[in-house]
């Protein structure tokens, strides 16, 4: 609970921090709204004195002067609530804009271990349904403003004419004001659980389309239509739940001020029989009730709507708050020239999940060298590679570049120097040009081609619909697996880097292009230091040398020929166990 | 907007076409309302009752001021308290239903479209979700069915109830004095041109704020799923200004609906000071020449917020109405959608069992209908070319190639992700076009070459082959693969959180998920794409040999770069620039000394 209320200050502070910049379209919406206060109570006082002056005592020429007069007010009374609407609005749209801006910032700069835990459809929330909900408070702020006024205002002016009138006309208000509070306080927690349902809805849409080839392959379309049916019942029961509090509040909400009508028809009434009240002022304290109802529901929608943005603008702090674990060092050092020499030093690391992937290990990778980590699924392969750019920092021991812990530079410097080509490959729906020119979009188109024949893409890019510029699917999903690899290899190499690193990079690559590709990927690696993650000896042959990573730690090293012979777990690891030759000699049966 | 008085207005050509759009959604949404046609007009009924309350109270006090205060009767004065207040709490107690049947309708309608929608969508053909942003998509069944949700949970009923006030307000006020009216009505022309012209502005402006919307929300999707690589590759910068891009473009949109608002309603609160105005003026008159009574000016008076404040009210619900009616819009465009591998009407089931035969297949990629941008996608080159092979039941064929020569397109056209252009795939002598979706789903199964894990645990990702497995079963699955112990050594065993897409674990570990899954789906026909390209050599064999023993009787199609898993099949296929060059054993195709032979020499020469 007091984590809650530690939450919700802390997204007000939020909210207040992000309307700071725009205290002029604050200042400028709450004076316009207090013209249109004034203009709104004074137009009743006019009309109610043209029907007791006027009308009753049948002075036609005054009632012309009254309405003159109410028609520039009705003049004032427009251009202030066109006024305020636009600040209201405004601010509101901008909060939003800025606070979304922020977060998306914000998110790109945190480590890849918050992304490892976070779920894109509730970060899609936060940056949507969330920041809505702040909007919509933001923009009550100047209306209330001027809701106040004219609640104020009303009063005054209802109290100077009869105290017990104004007591019965408003005694009742206070209840309604009462009403609304509870009725935001009970419908809260429901709103807030139907955020929740929906937003859990928004994953399994997010997650089914985007794994929809893998809906298809099994068929599993049933399954998922069944799990939307799920979210869509539970959204149904709280809209419902929610729904049923709206209909026993709005009703009672609305009746109040009805309630107050008739008091002061019924009271005011035989004041006017008794001589001591206007039938005018009947008609103007019948306009000030009618124009109370608004502001008092206001409020009470800006208590509801408050209770709710505070805690968006919590869950949204909650992400703002959270520090990039990988941050550039308090007191950063150049990353000096070097030939790329990368050494891991009694280096282990655990994800968040708490398993110790690595422990002590120690790989030395001189500069220029091509170094293939060889080891089972699940080994830790692709944990060493994301360890050189601080993709993740670690547990223990250390990672130096060049004889500098990586820790120590910047990170932009040190990502600058490594290359690093995922397995699973990812490309952005924009032209082949563009991805491969990902790290530098200005780079020359020559650079672009060579990068390309280096991967042994040039080939197929050439013939695609509009060559480098055709525009590939979300994820490259137009293109085959083969050449979205080859696409994310010349990506890397367009990178330039000092260290270069092949995880799994030729998976999807086939025998007949490989001897081609390891020409040209030789070309590449000269003059740098490669890390070659591979399961297949072609690729391994690329390398200087082999390491057997077990276990988290460097098992064995030599040549891919010298590890054949002398490590059997090794030959396990490549399927090189003898019985296995027979398998693929004679299979066929 | 109540059509009548609003559509008598000069129209230039194109809101005239969008008046069209706009009236096929409504029909469209009438239609789709029909099965809860009780309960709309129970909550109408309800409507009317509460609205004649409402209009009541008004009449009520003319009476008051009339025959009470005018003719200094004090029991009257008592009795229309008393009536109003009777009136008042009839109203309330009406409301209180009305709030919610409407509710209750809308949601039930709500849950219905929401299920419907997204099951066209995963019916869809694969080419749909090439052609269109899954952020985009992912908006249709959120922002676009929240406006709905807006409008059904207050919207509709302040819509209605408006109309009905302002409509029962004019009956009402001609029937006092219809001088009066008159005199009234002339303020309604202004309105009137100022509500057309907000009304053809505002349409534009929200169409654009909700496509706006979406390509912002695909951006930030975008960026969110390659964020790993932004920041391998220091990128963040580039991405954060695109963001912004499209951030600010959404900002405009939305400002640009506030300007036409700031324009329009300064023009309506005028006329509201202006009516009253008219009434006391024209009242004066009126009432010094004894034509009217001073307490029908009252109600006059009191009647006039009746009249304009629904013209506002219904100029603000317009913003929802409009939102909702562009989100219907849309949402409509994509259930006409046509789907390009329909299920025909008289769809047969697949037989139990049968060879699966390609028979002249010719395909290329793109040639549907233009996406959401208006963005057309020619038909691209010919992928596959008159391409033949006919799969025994029971055997096991590879598919080997280079990259890109059409291995998984074929692969997917075996499942029915796409129709062929020419030539047919049928199964067991029945065309996949002439099949049911379930049976075809339930023979064939393809594990694609692009994997993908949802968010829950191992257990819940493996269900994903039949989801009516018991945990029995797929821990059953998981032994017949051997693959036991590996998951075993997990934090959690099967039940570890493997997060979002997967990604707390190995590369190799998702393709082990895959296959689980294609064991515990048990079909009789799989296609493996690439399904062990990530595993390691060693376990790479355990699990081929496991399955194999698991198909053992079962067609087996296996797309694979690494030799060793096609020289373990009965046939192999050698596929090139989409077409079969090569078609036998391993033996034979060694023999022959062709394309596979060589393949085969380098690949054995590199291992
Ligand atoms: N983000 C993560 N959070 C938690 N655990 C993880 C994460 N990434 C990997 N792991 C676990 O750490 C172990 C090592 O993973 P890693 O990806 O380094 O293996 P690998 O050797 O690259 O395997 P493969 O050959 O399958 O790619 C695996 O058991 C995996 O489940
Ligand atoms: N969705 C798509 N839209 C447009 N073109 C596509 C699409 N998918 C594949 N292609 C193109 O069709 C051709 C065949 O692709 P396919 O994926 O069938 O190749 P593949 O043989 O599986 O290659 P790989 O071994 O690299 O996986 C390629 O040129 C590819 O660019
Ligand atoms: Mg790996
Ligand atoms: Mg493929």
């Amino acid at each position: 609970m007091d984590a809650e209320r530690e939450a919700r200050r802390a997204g007000w502070r939020l909210i207040r921090g992000a309307t700071r910049p725009q205290w002029s379209w604050v200042a400028a919406g709450i004076a316009a709204g207090a013209a249109w206060t004034v203009a709104r109570l004074v137009v009743p006082q006019l009309a109610g004195a043209a029907v007791d002056d006027g009308i009753r005592s049948g002075d036609t020429g005054r009632v012309l002067v009254l309405i003159a007069v109410m028609l520039g007010f009705g003049v004032l009374q427009a251009g202030a609530s066109g006024i305020r609407r636009y600040c209201a609005f405004r601010i509101a749209l901008r909060t939003e804009t800025d606070l979304r801006a922020q977060l998306f910032a914000h998110l790109q700069r945190l480590h890849f271990a918050f992304h490892d835990e976070a779920q894109t459809g509730q970060l899609m929330a936060r940056a949507n349904s969330d920041l809505q909900q702040i909007n919509q408070v933001v923009i009550l702020i100047p209306l209330t403003a001027a809701s106040l006024l004219t609640m104020l205002g009303v009063i005054v002016i209802m109290v100077s004419k009869s105290v017990v009138l104004a007591v019965l006309a408003l005694g009742l208000l206070p209840l309604l004001n009462r009403a609304a509070t509870v009725f935001s306080r009970r419908i809260t927690p429901v709103n807030l659980a139907l955020q929740q349902e929906l937003s859990g809805l928004s994953g399994v849409v997010e997650e089914s389309l985007s794994g929809i080839r893998v809906v298809k392959g099994f068929g599993a379309e049933r399954m998922q239509n069944e799990r939307l049916a799920v979210r869509a019942d539970a959204v149904y029961e709280r809209s419902l739940q929610a729904a049923r509090m709206r209909a026993w509040f709005m009703p009672l909400i609305d009746l109040l001020p009805t309630i107050s009508l008739v008091a002061i028809i019924w009271y005011g009434g035989h004041l006017v029989l008794d001589g001591r009240l206007q039938i005018g002022d009947i008609l103007a304290y019948n306009l000030y009730v009618a124009m109370l109802i608004w502001p008092l529901r206001m409020v009470g929608m800006l208590i509801a709507q408050a209770s709710r943005a505070s805690a968006a603008a919590g869950r949204i702090h909650e992400v703002l708050a959270t520090d990039p674990e990988v941050a550039d060092p308090h007191h950063p050092v150049p990353l000096p020239p070097g030939p790329g020499d990368l050494r891991f030093e009694g280096v282990s690391f655990a994800y968040a999940t708490g398993r110790q992937v690595l422990g002590g290990l120690d790989l030395h990778l001189r500069g220029g060298e091509a170094v293939a980590i060889v080891g089972a699924t699940g080994s830790g392969k692709t944990t060493v590679a994301r360890l050189v750019p601080r993709f993740y920092d670690v547990s223990a021991g250390r990672v130096l570049l060049d004889g500098v812990d990586v820790r120590d530079v910047p990170v932009a410097a040190l990502r600058d120097e490594v290359g690093i080509v995922f397995e699973d490959t990812f490309l952005f729906s924009d032209s082949v040009r563009h991805n491969i020119a990902f790290s530098d979009p200005g780079a020359p188109f020559d650079l672009v081609e060579r990068a390309a024949r280096l991967a042994g893409a040039h080939g197929f890019i050439a013939a695609l619909p509009d060559g480098y510029d055709t525009v590939i699917g979300e994820h490259g999903y137009s293109l085959s697996g083969g050449q979205r690899q080859r696409i994310a290899i010349a990506r890397a190499v367009l990178h330039d880097p000092r260290v270069l690193i092949l995880d799994d990079a030729t998976s999807a690559v086939d025998p007949s292009k490989e001897h081609e590709i390891r020409s040209a990927l030789a070309e590449v690696m000269d003059g740098r230091t490669t890390l070659i993650i591979a399961h297949r000896p072609a690729t391994i042959a690329l390398a200087d040398r082999v390491v057997l990573l077990d276990e988290g730690r460097a098992v064995a090293t030599g040549t891919h020929e010298e590890l054949l012979a002398t490590s059997e777990r090794y030959r396990e690891v490549l399927a090189r166990i003898e019985d296995d030759e027979a398998a693929i000699e004679g299979s066929p049966s | 907007m109540r059509g009548g008085w609003i559509e008598s207005g000069p129209l230039d050509e194109e809101s005239r076409i969008d008046r069209a759009a706009a009236r096929r959604v409504l029909v469209r949404l009438a239609r789709m309302l029909r099965p809860q046609r009780g309960a709309v007009l129970v909550a109408t009924a309800l409507l009317v009752v509460q609205t004649a309350a409402l209009l009541a109270g008004p009449l009520i006090v003319r009476w008051g001021v009339d025959a009470g205060l005018v003719a200094r009767n004090g029991r009257v004065v008592n009795a229309a308290a008393i009536a109003y207040l009777v009136v008042a709490l009839l109203g309330a107690g009406f409301g209180r239903a009305v709030i919610w049947n409407v509710s209750r309708t809308g949601e039930d309608f709500l849950r219905g479209l929401r299920t419907r929608v997204f099951r066209h969508l995963t019916g869809l053909d694969l080419g749909f979700f090439e052609r269109e942003k899954t952020g985009r998509l992912v908006a249709r069944m959120t922002s676009d069915i929240d406006a709905l949700q807006e409008l059904v949970s207050q919207g509709l009923v302040m819509f209605v109830q408006n109309v009905l006030i302002f409509v029962g307000t004019l009956v009402v006020i001609t029937l006092l004095s219809w001088e009066l009216t008159l005199c009234t009505i002339i303020v309604v022309p202004p309105l009137l041109a100022a509500s057309i012209w907000f009304r053809n502005r505002s349409n534009t402006a929200y169409l654009n704020v909700r496509d706006s919307i979406s390509s912002n929300l695909s951006t930030l999707q975008e960026g969110l799923e390659g964020v790993r690589v932004v920041q391998a590759y220091g990128r963040e910068g580039g991405f954060i200004e695109r963001f912004e891009a499209t951030n600010e473009a959404q900002y405009e949109a939305n400002i640009e609906t506030v300007r036409i608002a700031t324009r329009y309603f300064p023009v309506v609160e005028f006329t509201g000071v202006l009516g009253i105005a008219v009434v006391v003026g024209a009242g004066s008159v009126l009432v010094s020449n004894d034509a009217l009574e001073v307490g029908t000016v009252l109600a006059f008076v009191l009647y006039l917020s009746n009249l304009f404040e629904p013209i506002q009210q219904l100029s603000q619900l317009y913003n929802t109405l409009q939102s909702a009616g562009a989100a219907l819009a849309k949402i409509f465009g994509l259930l006409d959608t046509p789907n390009s591998v329909p299920e025909r009407p008289g769809a047969v089931d697949l037989p139990p069992t049968g060879a699966l035969e390609v028979a002249g297949v010719t395909f290329a990629y793109g040639g549907g209908p233009p996406d959401t941008d208006g963005i057309e996608h020619p038909l691209g080159p010919t992928v596959l070319t008159d391409v033949s092979i006919t799969v025994a039941p029971g055997e096991r064929v590879a598919l080997v190639g280079p990259t890109g020569a059409g291995k998984s397109t074929l692969a997917k056209l075996m499942a029915r992700f796409y129709d062929p252009l020419a030539g047919e795939v049928s199964y067991g002598g029945v065309s996949l076009r002439d099949a049911t979706r379930a049976s075809l789903r339930e023979r064939i199964v393809v594990v694609p070459q692009e994997g993908y894990l949802f968010a829950g645990t191992l257990r819940d990702n493996i269900r994903v082959g039949d989801p009516d497995a018991d945990d029995a079963r797929i821990e059953a699955a998981v032994d017949a693969l051997g693959l036991r112990e590996h998951f075993e050594s997990l934090p959690e065993g099967l039940d570890t959180e493997v997060r979002e897409r997967g990604s707390r674990l190995s590369a190799g570990e998702k393709q082990l998920v895959s296959l689980a899954r294609a064991a515990l789906a048990d079909p009789t026909v799989l296609v493996l794409d690439e399904a062990t390209s990530n595993l390691d050599p060693g376990t790479e064999l355990e699990v081929e040999r496991a399955l194999e023993a698991l198909t053992e009787g079962r067609t087996v199609i296996v797309v694979a770069h690494r030799l060793s898993t096609a020289a373990r099949c009965d046939r192999v296929a050698v596929v090139d620039e989409g077409r079969i060059l090569e078609l036998g054993s391993h033996d034979e195709l060694v023999a022959r000394g062709g394309r596979y032979a060589t393949l085969f020499a380098a690949w054995t020469r590199s291992v």
